[in-house]
């Protein structure tokens, strides 16, 4: 039983496929984004997939700092996706409102809605930063894997591993 | 008895080919990120996209018919390591055969076609409705020039089996140079009964998310993951017995042969989605049934004559 769960978990951290939800960003971060999915990065050598439909990924990519327009569809797109999920929060936008910050149309990050693993400051975030922070998770993941996963309850936790902010000087 | 069942289930049946299968798909990603020069992805990643699924929770939608939505992963993967009984993969004799099982491995071949199909119907979502509305259309436009291209050669051969077309060509090598139309026709059919580029409409992810598996997570995407890559081993698989049945008489040379043979028809297949773009629905369409069919069509005339005129 042990062995299927190792295999499972070791699955889990070798495959991280990404949805990427823009909730109100200036653009700037999503182009990133799309710059980190091109060949030139080549993510595919960590597993790393865009899918496009919530069903089938595991890791949120949010961007911008939540308008009211954007937060019922982020909390839903967050809750189509299957458990185990992950959250990264991209952009200064996304962790703390950035130069939105205090807008009467927006809310102040992705925290607001719902639970974020990984804040990647910056504005905009490079794509390299964006690489290290799905390695980070995916390193805190396999810390919390080994560490306490002896129950099946392992889901409940998920939503604070790797709570940690990373900056990258670029 | 025994040993039967156990060349169906272990080797050369089920467990070979999705082990198979397996490689396949990486080889498949690797050539295409080699050819928009990238590193790709590592040996083990679809055995780790397949053990990740595996975990992931599944998520039924409230519309879908529920029974449907977890049956059809399971029939259209069985259908796909039915059909892989019929075909050869040690030496010239398949597993089973009987005269007449080319027929029934084309029909086997389109029940996961059909699954996805239902598939997206059940789930009931925009997307996965279109998608699979997508999916049927297209079956109409490859399905034919892909059976009457696969049927070409058995005119010739005088035999509706596989095993017995793989026997008769490994005899006649030089035959094969007459099929070579048929060979192209059934690559390029292959290609869209595979749902890959070109002819990837169905599940254009930039357009309509993922067609008929929008709704689909966990275990029962991960099936349904497999069968499409069992689907590929399979196509080339019978792409190499019916079209390059080179034979040396040896059986692990002839095994050797098989997987030089099947690797050659991936390695084709990949070349084509590396270089080509989407096509519209309707203009796969066209381009079916104004090329592909009339060129199938020829092949069977040209098989035809030849047959008549070397008294075969
Ligand atoms: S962090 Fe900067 S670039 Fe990114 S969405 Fe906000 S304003 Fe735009």
């Amino acid at each position: 039983m042990s062995l299927i769960k190792k295999a499972i978990d070791w699955g889990t951290r070798k495959s991280p496929w990404i949805i990427h939800f823009n909730a109100g960003s200036c653009n700037g971060c999503d182009i990133e984004i799309v710059d980190a999915l091109t060949p030139r990065f080549d993510l595919e050598r960590l597993g790393i997939l865009q899918r496009g439909t919530p069903r089938h990924a595991d890791i949120l990519v949010c961007t911008g700092a939540v308008s009211l327009q954007t937060k019922d569809r982020l909390k839903q797109i967050y809750d189509q996706m299957p458990e185990p999920k992950f959250v990264i929060a991209t952009g200064t936008c996304a962790c703390s409102g950035g130069v939105f910050d205090g807008c009467y149309c927006v809310l102040g990050g992705i925290d607001r809605v719902i639970p974020v693993d990984v804040y990647i400051p910056g504005c905009a975030v490079r794509p390299e930063a964006i690489i290290s922070a799905v390695v980070k998770l995916l390193g805190a993941l396999e810390a919390q894997q080994k560490g306490g996963g002896k129950d099946a309850e392992r889901r409940s936790d998920y939503s604070t591993v790797g709570r940690e902010i990373q900056s990258f000087e670029g | 008895m025994l040993l039967g069942l156990g060349k169906i289930l272990i080797f050369p049946g089920f467990l070979f080919l999705t082990v198979y299968s397996l490689l396949f798909e990486y080889l498949d990603r690797k050539v295409y990120a080699r050819l928009q020069n990238r590193m790709g992805p590592p040996w083990y990643q679809p055995l780790a996209d397949f053990l990740k699924l595996i975990g992931k929770e599944v998520i039924i939608p409230a519309e879908a018919n529920k029974t449907m939505f977890q049956v059809l992963p399971v029939i259209s993967l069985s259908a796909v390591a039915a059909a892989f009984i019929y075909v050869p993969v040690l030496g010239k004799e398949a597993i089973a055969s009987f005269e007449g099982d080319l027929i029934v491995v084309l029909y086997f071949l389109t029940i996961p076609t059909m699954c996805l199909f239902l598939a997206g119907w059940y789930s009931r979502g925009v997307y996965a409705t279109v998608g699979s509305v997508r999916t049927l259309t297209q079956l109409f436009a490859y399905e034919v020039p892909l059976f009457m291209a696969l049927l070409a050669p058995a005119l010739i051969a005088k035999t509706w089996s596989v095993t017995g077309m793989t026997a008769f060509f490994a005899e006649h090598p030089l035959y094969i140079l007459i099929n070579i139309p048929a060979l192209f026709v059934a690559l390029v059919a292959a290609q869209g009964k595979l749902e890959r580029v070109p002819f990837d409409t169905p599940e254009a992810e930039t357009e309509i998310v993922a067609g008929p598996l929008v709704e689909y997570s966990g275990r029962l995407l991960a099936i349904f993951r497999i069968t499409i890559d069992c689907e590929l081993v399979m196509i080339a698989s019978l792409v190499s017995a019916i079209f390059l049945p080179f034979m040396t008489g040896n059986i692990a040379l002839d095994f050797v042969l098989y997987l030089v043979k099947t690797v050659a028809v991936l390695l084709f297949l990949a070349l084509m989605r590396s270089v080509m773009a989407r096509l519209r629905i309707e203009q796969m369409v066209n381009f079916c049934w104004k090329y592909l069919a009339p060129i199938a069509i020829l092949q069977i005339v040209i098989n035809l004559l030849v047959r008549g005129w070397l008294g075969l």
